[in-house]
């Protein structure tokens, strides 16, 4: 890992990372400053590479299914969904009704859980860490609502290939009626509390700019090209399970406070996406029909050689899942696409000319989770 | 000093078989240990109470283990400092990054010798109080940066750098907004200002109340104090989130203690001038204690007094765990650009206000209006 | 930046300051808000599909080997004899519950529901070994071979780690293997 450096030059080369609190786990980045101002930031990856790729050749299709938890363990429940749709649109399983309903539930759950991450490490970056226990008293009700589904409060492993591996337990629709009317409040209460907080804004607009024409030239996913003012949605421009039959919005950013593309575009189209997240849970609650939540899948499952790629919208953009199968039972090659990952692609041209502090307000709104980075 | 000394020789007369100066000396120790045992068990038990006010505001509990609802949590976390390895790195500048800690930590304790604690509490009434504190504060700036330079790493480097940037040009703001309260009273001597904002008039004695150029100097003052002591939102020589620990990123065991403390103690000092300037530091609204019992009358100021630092000191507390950081650039901006011009006009104010109304304030006209 | 502008934004942000701080202090006021529970002396109750610690009821156990099978990180350890009646008999079934991820495979597919998950989840050990979980205790399942009875179904005690199994005896069929 080098960064090239003019010889003779006052600049310093500063290690921001791998142990860094707010890189967000265990990212390295390379920063050359002049004083406070950086004038070249290389990111360097691969601390917690675990080879999940690999492993996918070497376990059935089923057993892949809790390693798809730990691509990116602020959403597991959308990791397990996607690679669910993936391997049933291989096989061309027909998933039970009941059962994408069940799937969307948990991943707006899990997405409204991620955000609440997001948005909470957010804070505490700029400085004010109370909004993040905020935050996380929020999520631990929704794992709990977890727990009650599945058994585990992050690591879920709740889809299977054809269905889900519980029938929703007695009550919980209830209970997540009664989470979302808590929860609904507190968003604006977040807002108040934070987001249009003077100094917060200023820490955030105009910073760290990405335009339309660069978020799309570097492949930019999910919220992150939404905050570039790019109307990009999976859920409504490329449905899938039954996301088109409920009425969302796709919030993007308009430059509120500043430039279309800065951070608080980037930060305030999370907080929105959490309200538009109730509202399907909402329409979801109303909408689910009865029966059963698992197709029949052979107990040996062999799809038939073929290759297929399937992309679902996560909280962190699209997670992309490109499986090669020669008809064993397990992949012959399993890819995957990240969001965080082509975030981290345009880390440098963003950074040059930003303070150091610029860079946590960068790296932050980014919102890039490493294990889904090094895979 | 000379009182003191002439009392106590004529109490026990061993002491006056001793040279005057030794005799000084002993009486200046006993003062200094008093303040520095005052000092450190104010620092310890803010430490608890801000752990309890940030528990409180992030709907936790906050220490409750060490004692009864863990009251003695900061003797544990004092101890524990003692314990830790003192470590000096490798490379850094040994002499400076051993002297960095003393320096910060006497900074801070030398403002404590002006604080007037009570009526007659107070180590020297020095006729130049405000701008001592003024001056000791600053070699806090010192100290930081030599942590910052002596610790040989970047990280510290860019905190210490800050640092001084940042206390240096809060200076004068910090002094502007403290100079209405001086021209009020027409003395840099604390206990005379404090004297000054007695009286009939209770609360709206104050100088706070006295006209609106005051009632917005204290904000201002408030505002800029926090800047001075490296608290939230102008934490940014520590900034966890950017700097990991800023300057004393690689200060371990009892040395960063010393760097805890100073930051505590200056939060006391500052809580403690601007409710001496601005509060009537240890008046009792409407109740004269010079015409009661010394006795009496030291611990009746000492509590008003106490009282009222205690709670400017939770309201900095409640505003650390509120807001968000600043970045350098804008804390730069805010100083320059705001709070230096509003500082300078509410001097100039107060000026002509105190020519104008030949001192009086608000408060004074409006009864003298009433015929009082 | 006109004056208009200088005093906007002065007050803008002393207000929006003063409305966070407004949510901070009935936080900080109200006490009925805190949510911390005090972890050893409250418990919270885990939920009825709690995935904690796995168990295996062992009288039940048809020694099938499916969990071995399933298990993506190869936690389950099972070996067996098969008696004269063709019934299979555990000489060992061992959990890691150090490599386990408690992602509940194992329990989907086992076909007399004897693996099961229990809501223990506390477990702190000092090395290692303690942290395998022995359902047979391999000493006595050889002694009650002949008495045609299985060893006792409850885990094995933590703390005491129990000797290896004497390898006298290659056992017929071993899972865990994939």
């Amino acid at each position: 890992m080098e960064i090239e450096r003019l010889p003779e030059s006052d600049e310093l080369l500063i290690n921001m990372g791998p142990q860094h609190p707010s890189t967000h786990g265990v990212l390295r980045i390379l920063l050359r400053t002049d004083g406070e101002l950086v004038t070249g930031a290389k990111p360097d990856i691969g601390y917690l590479h675990r080879s999940l790729e690999k492993i996918a050749e070497r376990v059935t299709y089923a057993q892949f299914m809790p390693f798809t938890d730990r691509l990116d363990y602020l959403a597991a429940a959308n990791c397990n969904c996607a690679y669910a749709w993936a391997v049933e649109k291989l096989a061309g399983i027909e998933v039970p009704e009941r059962a994408e309903y069940i799937r969307v539930i948990v991943c707006e759950l899990n997405r409204i859980a991620s955000h609440l991450i997001a948005f909470g490490a957010f804070t505490a970056d700029m400085g004010a860490f109370t909004p993040f226990l905020y935050g996380i008293r929020e999520r631990e009700r929704i794992n709990d609502l977890f727990e009650m589904i599945c058994g585990n409060r992050l690591t879920y492993n709740y889809a299977r290939i054809g269905g889900v591996s519980h029938d929703l337990p007695d009550g919980f629709l209830d209970e997540l009626k009664d989470f979302l009317d808590y929860f609904e409040p507190k968003i604006d209460e977040y807002n108040q509390l934070i987001s249009y907080n003077k100094i917060f804004v200023h820490r955030l607009a105009n910073v760290a700019v990405v335009s339309k024409e660069d978020a799309i030239a570097y492949g930019l996913v999910g919220p992150n090209l939404r905050g570039s003012g790019v109307k990009w949605d999976l859920r409504k421009d490329e449905p899938y399970s039954v996301y088109d039959r409920f009425e969302f919005d796709v919030p993007v950013g308009f430059g509120e406070k500043g430039t279309v593309g800065d951070a608080f575009d980037r930060y305030m189209v999370r907080i929105r996406e959490m309200k538009e997240s109730v509202k399907i849970l909402r329409q979801a609650i109303e909408q689910i029909p009865d029966g059963p939540v698992m197709a029949k899948v052979p107990r040996v499952f062999k799809p038939g050689p073929g290759e297929v790629y399937f992309r679902a919208e996560n909280p962190r953009g699209e997670l992309g899942f490109y499986i090669v199968s020669k008809g064993g039972t397990s992949p012959y090659r399993l890819k995957i696409r990240t969001g965080s990952f082509t975030a981290l692609t345009i880390f440098d041209k963003v950074a040059r000319g930003h303070l150091i502090a610029d860079i946590i307000a960068l790296i932050g709104s980014f919102d890039i989770v490493l294990p889904e980075i090094d895979r | 000093m000379d009182s003191a000394v002439a009392f106590l020789t004529s109490k026990i007369p061993f002491l006056a078989s001793l040279p005057f100066w030794v005799v000084a000396f002993l009486v200046m120790l006993v003062v200094a240990l008093v303040i520095l045992g005052f000092a450190l068990t104010y620092e310890g038990i803010a430490t608890y109470i801000e752990r309890k006010v940030a528990a409180d505001i992030q709907v936790r509990i906050g220490p409750n283990r060490v004692g009864p609802n863990g009251w003695f949590q900061f003797i544990a976390d004092g101890v524990k400092l003692l314990m830790k390895e003192d470590l000096i790195p490798a490379k850094a500048d040994k002499f400076l990054f051993v002297l960095a800690p003393y320096l910060v930590f006497v900074g801070s304790f030398a403002a404590f010798v002006v604080v007037p604690f009570g009526i007659s509490l107070i180590a020297a009434d020095l006729n130049i109080g405000v701008y001592y504190v003024m001056a000791v504060t600053s070699l806090v700036v010192i100290g930081i940066l030599l942590a910052g330079w002596g610790s040989n790493n970047k990280w510290a480097l860019l905190g210490g750098m800050r640092a001084a940037a940042q206390i240096v040009s809060y200076e004068v703001p910090v002094g502007m907004a403290l100079l209405p309260a001086v021209i009020l009273a027409g003395s840099l001597s604390l206990q005379e200002i404090i004297r000054s904002q007695g009286g009939y008039l209770g609360i709206f004695g104050w100088n706070i109340f006295h006209n609106p150029f005051t009632f917005f100097s204290f904000f201002l003052y408030f505002t800029a104090a926090l800047a001075e002591t490296n608290r939230t939102p102008f934490d940014i020589p520590e900034a966890e989130s950017e700097l990991v620990a800023g300057y004393h990123v690689e200060y371990s065991g009892i040395r960063f203690a010393f760097f805890f403390m100073a930051e505590y103690g200056d939060m006391f000092v500052v809580c403690a001038l601007a409710a001496a300037l601005y509060l009537g530091g240890w008046q009792v609204p409407f109740v004269d204690v010079s015409g009661l019992s010394p006795l009496l009358a030291n611990l009746l100021s000492l509590g008003v007094f106490l009282a009222k630092v205690i709670a400017l000191i939770l309201v900095m507390m409640w505003v650390r765990w509120t807001l968000p950081r600043l970045r350098v650039d804008q804390l730069m901006r805010m100083s320059w650009k705001y709070l230096v011009p509003l500082t300078f006009v509410n001097v100039l104010g107060v000026s002509v206000w105190v020519l104008a109304f030949d001192g009086k304030g608000i408060p004074a006209l409006v009864m003298s209006l009433l015929g009082r | 930046m006109g004056l208009k502008q200088y005093l906007k934004n002065i007050w803008e942000a002393v207000y929006t300051i003063a409305l966070g701080m407004k949510i901070t202090a009935r936080y900080g006021i109200d006490p009925s808000e805190e949510i911390t529970q005090q972890y050893p002396e409250e418990k919270r109750q885990p939920a009825e599909r709690f995935r904690g610690f796995l168990h295996n009821d062992v009288p039940r156990c048809i020694a099938c080997t499916m969990c071995a099978k399933t298990c993506p990180v190869d936690c389950i350890e099972i070996e067996f004899v098969t008696g004269e009646d063709k019934k299979r008999k555990l000489t060992r079934f061992d959990i890691n519950i150090g490599r386990c991820m408690y992602c509940g495979l194992c329990v989907e597919v086992c076909p007399t529901k004897c693996l099961t998950h229990t809501d223990g989840y506390e477990k702190a050990s000092l090395s290692r070994g303690e942290l395998i979980l022995h359902f047979v205790e391999p000493a006595s399942a050889e002694e009650e071979e002949a008495q045609e009875k299985e060893a006792e179904p409850e885990p094995a005690p933590a703390g005491a780690a129990p000797a290896e199994n004497p390898s006298g005896k290659e056992p017929e069929g071993t899972g865990g293997e994939n």
